[in-house]
C-alpha cells in the first residue's frame, strides 16, 4: 500500500517538531508493518476477514483542512462530560473536562509522560497496531488521578463528517485509571458521510491497583467507514474492569481486544452486542490472558446478523502456569435473521494451570418459529413478535450495562436498527 | 361457533387428518380423546393457524366465516385461543410484558382503549388468584424456568386474561398433580360461559370429572371414529381404543 509510505514520509518531514525518539518510534513501527504487510486469510486469527478494501482506495491522513463546521446535532448520552474530536481534530473548547482527570494531546503526553507510550506501542505483532504507531495523528492521553471517583461518565466522541475525499485517521488513546479510582469512560465512534474513510484505532487502558473502570465502546461509524481497532487492557492488583462493546457501524470492522490480568485478584467482564446488516462484516478477536492467580474473567458476546452480513468472533482464554484459582467464562451467541447472514465463532481455551474453573460455549440460531407462532396465537402480530424475540435475545447482554443513560442510548440504537431492517411494531 | 367440514391436513407430506367433521356451539364443552399420534394436536394447530400444518381440503368456519386463509393473529383476535400441549419458552421476553402486549392487541382490535400498567396489574392479579399463581411468575421470561405444571397454569392464566370465545385446550391436564389439576379445572370453569365454547383434548377421564363435557369424541387415524357423552370417556378408560379399530 504505497499511499501509506507516502503519508508517513510527509508526516515525518512535516512534523519535524516532534522529538527525535518519537520519530524513531514511528519509522521502526512502519518497518515492522512493512515486513509483514496487511493480514491475509492464511494468518492464524485473521482467516475470516478480507482487508483488500483498504488497498483499493488511497486514503490520506486527515489534515487541518478537514474540519467542517461542527454539526448542530451530535450523538448525545445524558449526564456525561463530553470530549469531542471531529475528523481527528480535538475540539477542546467544545469539550467538558472533569476534575481529577488529566486530558492531554499525544504530543503533550509524549513530552511529559513518555513512559506510558512505551508500555503499549512497542513490539506488537498486529500490523494495524504498528501502522497506528507509525501514523498516529490524533487521540488523547487520559489520566485519572489515584483515589478519584468520577461521577459523570467521560464521553469521548470521535465523529467523522463532511468529508470531501477519502481520509484515514490513526487515533491513539492512552487511558490510565489511577489506583483506587472509579471511572466510566465511553469511547464512541460515529459518522455521517458519503465519502469512504478509514479509522485505525489503538486504545491502551491501564487499570492500576484496585481501580474500577467501566469502559463502553460504541462503534457506529457510517457504512462508508472502515473501522480497525486494537484495544488492550492491562489490570493490576484487584482492579475491576466492566467493558461493553457495542458495534453496529462501518462496512468493515475488525477489533482485536486483549485483556491482561497482570496481577492477582483482578477481574474483567467484557461483554458486547454486534448488529450487522447489508453486507457489513464485523469481526472481533478477544484474547484474555490470565497471568496471575485469583483472577476472573467473563465474556458474553451477542451478534444479531441480518441481510448478507457476516459476524466473526474469535475468543481465546489463556490461563498461564501459576494462574491458579482462575475463573473464566466465555459465551458467544449468534442470531441469524436471514439465510444469507453468516456467523463464524470459535471459543478457545488454553489452560496451563490445574486449579481453575473455565467454561466456554457458542451457539448460532435463527428466530424460534415456535416462539413466533406462540406469540401470534395470542394475537401479537408477526412484526411485534419478531421484535420481542430479538430484543429478548439482546436483553441478557444489555442488562449488563449498569449505567442507565448508556443503556438508554444503546437501547435506542437497537430499536432504530430494528426499524432499518424492517422490524417495527 | 366452530364448524369443521371434511378437514384434511398434511404435515411434511404425511396425511394426518383425513376428513374431520365437528360442530361446536356456544356454551358447549367438547372433549377429544385418542391415541398418541392420532392427530389431536394437529387438529388444534390447524384451527390456531400453525402454518406447518397444511390444509389440503375441507374448511374451518368460525362464527360462519372461513378462517383457513387467516393468520394466527387474526384468528386469535377473532376469539380463538389454543392452550399448547407444549407451551413455548420465550427467552428474554417478560411474562407481564407479553400478556399485556397480547391483551392490548386484542383491546385495540375491539376498539377499546389499551390498559395502562396500573389497570393491567389490577386485572392480572384477579386472574392470578383464580389459578393460584404467585406474582413472581409475572416477572420471569415467558415459561422460562417454569415447571411442566406451571406452564399449564400459565396457559390458563393467558386464557382467562384474553377471554377468547373459543378455547382449545391441548392436554392442559397432562402432567399435573392432583392439586394443580383442580386449579386448572377451576380456571376452566371460571372461564366457562354460555357464549363461550371449549374443546379439550385429553388422555384422561379425571379432568372430565371436574368439567361437564357435553360430547366426547374419539379420533382414530385422522377421523372422528366415535362420538358420545361422558360415559364414552369411562368406557375408553376401561377398554382402551382397540375396540374402536376396524
Ligand atoms: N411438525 C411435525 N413434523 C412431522 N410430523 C409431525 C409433526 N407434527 C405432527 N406430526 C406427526 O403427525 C402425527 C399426529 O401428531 P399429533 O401431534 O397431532 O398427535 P396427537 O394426537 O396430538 O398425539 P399425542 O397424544 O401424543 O399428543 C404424528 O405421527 C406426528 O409424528
Ligand atoms: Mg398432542
Amino acid at each position: 500500500m504505497h499511499y501509506l509510505e507516502k503519508e508517513l514520509n510527509e508526516l515525518i518531514q512535516f512534523w519535524d517538531e516532534e522529538p527525535e525518539a518519537l520519530r524513531a518510534l514511528r519509522s521502526d513501527a512502519f518497518k515492522q508493518y512493512k515486513e509483514v504487510g496487511l493480514p491475509n486469510r492464511k494468518w492464524e486469527g485473521w482467516q475470516f476477514t478480507d482487508f483488500s478494501a483498504l488497498e483499493k482506495t488511497s486514503y490520506r491522513l486527515a489534515s487541518p483542512g478537514d474540519l467542517p463546521p461542527v454539526p448542530e446535532t451530535l450523538p448525545t448520552i445524558a449526564n456525561c462530560n463530553r470530549i469531542l474530536i471531529i475528523n481527528g481534530h480535538f475540539q477542546e473548547n467544545l469539550s467538558v473536562l472533569s476534575d481529577k482527570v488529566t486530558v492531554q494531546t499525544l504530543q503533550h503526553a509524549y513530552a511529559t509522560n513518555p513512559e506510558i507510550f512505551n508500555k503499549t506501542v512497542v513490539n506488537n505483532s498486529n500490523p494495524f497496531h504498528n501502522l497506528n504507531t507509525a501514523l498516529m495523528n490524533s487521540g488523547l492521553a487520559i489520566i485519572v488521578e489515584n483515589n478519584a471517583v468520577i461521577d459523570n461518565p467521560i464521553h469521548i466522541l470521535y465523529y467523522t463528517t463532511g468529508l470531501t475525499e477519502p481520509i484515514m485517521n490513526h487515533p491513539l488513546f492512552l487511558i490510565v485509571a489511577g489506583a483506587d479510582s472509579e471511572t466510566t469512560i465511553i469511547e464512541h465512534y460515529a459518522g455521517t458521510t458519503n465519502v469512504q474513510y478509514w479509522q485505525n484505532v489503538v486504545t491502551y487502558i491501564n487499570l492500576s491497583d484496585n481501580a474500577v473502570l467501566n469502559h463502553t465502546r460504541i462503534q457506529e461509524e457510517d457504512l462508508n467507514g472502515n473501522h480497525i481497532a486494537d484495544t488492550a487492557y492491562s489490570l493490576e492488583k484487584d482492579a475491576q474492569l466492566n467493558a461493553f462493546h457495542f458495534a453496529s457501524g462501518s462496512s468493515l470492522y475488525r477489533q482485536n481486544i486483549q485483556v491482561n490480568l497482570a496481577s492477582s485478584g483482578a477481574s474483567s467482564t467484557v461483554n458486547g452486542l454486534c448488529l450487522a446488516k447489508d453486507r457489513q462484516h464485523l469481526d472481533q478477536q478477544i484474547i484474555i490472558n490470565h497471568l496471575k492467580e485469583n483472577c476472573s474473567s467473563n465474556q458474553l458476546f451477542k451478534y444479531i446478523l441480518s441481510d448478507s452480513s457476516a459476524g466473526v468472533f474469535n475468543g481465546r482464554v489463556i490461563v498461564s502456569e501459576g494462574a491458579q484459582k482462575t475463573d473464566a467464562q466465555q459465551t458467544i451467541r449468534n442470531l441469524l435473521l436471514t439465510d444469507k447472514a453468516l456467523a463464524h465463532s470459535s471459543p478457545q481455551l488454553e489452560i496451563y494451570a490445574d486449579d481453575v474453573k473455565c467454561s466456554h460455549g457458542s451457539t448460532t440460531g435463527q428466530l424460534d418459529k415456535n416462539a413466533i407462532f406462540y406469540m401470534r396465537s395470542r394475537g401479537i402480530d408477526v412484526q411485534t413478535a419478531q421484535l420481542l424475540l430479538i430484543s429478548g435475545f439482546a436483553k441478557e447482554v444489555m442488562e449488563t450495562i449498569t449505567n442507565t443513560n448508556i443503556d438508554t442510548y444503546i437501547d435506542e440504537k437497537l430499536t432504530t436498527w430494528l426499524e432499518h431492517i424492517g422490524v417495527t411494531p | 361457533m366452530l364448524e369443521i367440514k371434511d378437514l384434511h391436513v398434511k404435515v411434511k407430506d404425511k396425511d394426518i387428518l383425513k376428513g374431520i367433521n365437528l360442530t361446536v356451539h356456544p356454551g358447549e364443552l367438547h372433549a377429544i380423546m385418542g391415541r398418541n399420534g392420532s392427530g389431536k394436536s394437529t387438529l388444534a394447530n390447524a384451527i390456531a393457524g400453525q402454518d406447518s400444518y397444511e390444509i389440503t381440503s375441507g374448511d374451518i368456519l368460525f362464527n360462519g366465516t372461513s378462517i383457513v386463509a387467516e393468520s394466527p393473529e387474526e384468528r386469535a383476535l377473532a376469539g380463538i385461543f389454543m392452550s399448547f400441549q407444549y407451551p413455548v419458552i420465550i427467552p428474554g421476553v417478560n411474562n407481564t410484558y407479553f400478556l399485556k402486549a397480547a391483551l392490548n392487541a386484542k383491546r385495540k382490535h375491539q376498539g377499546k382503549t389499551e390498559l395502562d400498567a396500573v389497570e393491567f396489574l389490577k386485572l392480572i392479579r384477579e386472574k392470578l388468584a383464580v389459578v393460584e399463581m404467585d406474582e413472581k411468575y409475572l416477572h420471569r421470561a415467558v415459561n422460562d424456568g417454569f415447571s411442566g405444571g406451571e406452564k399449564k397454569q400459565n396457559e390458563i392464566l393467558q386464557m382467562l386474561t384474553l377471554e377468547p370465545a373459543l378455547a382449545i385446550l391441548d392436554e392442559t391436564d397432562s402432567g399435573l398433580d392432583i392439586d394443580a389439576l383442580k386449579i386448572v379445572a377451576a380456571g376452566i370453569n371460571n372461564y366457562r360461559r354460555d357464549d363461550r365454547a371449549i374443546v379439550i383434548i385429553t388422555h384422561y377421564q379425571r379432568i372430565l370429572k371436574y368439567l361437564e363435557a357435553d360430547y366426547v369424541h374419539v379420533l382414530i387415524n385422522g377421523k372422528i371414529a366415535k362420538t358420545g357423552g361422558e360415559n364414552l370417556a369411562e368406557q375408553l378408560e376401561d377398554k382402551g381404543y382397540s375396540w374402536l379399530d376396524n
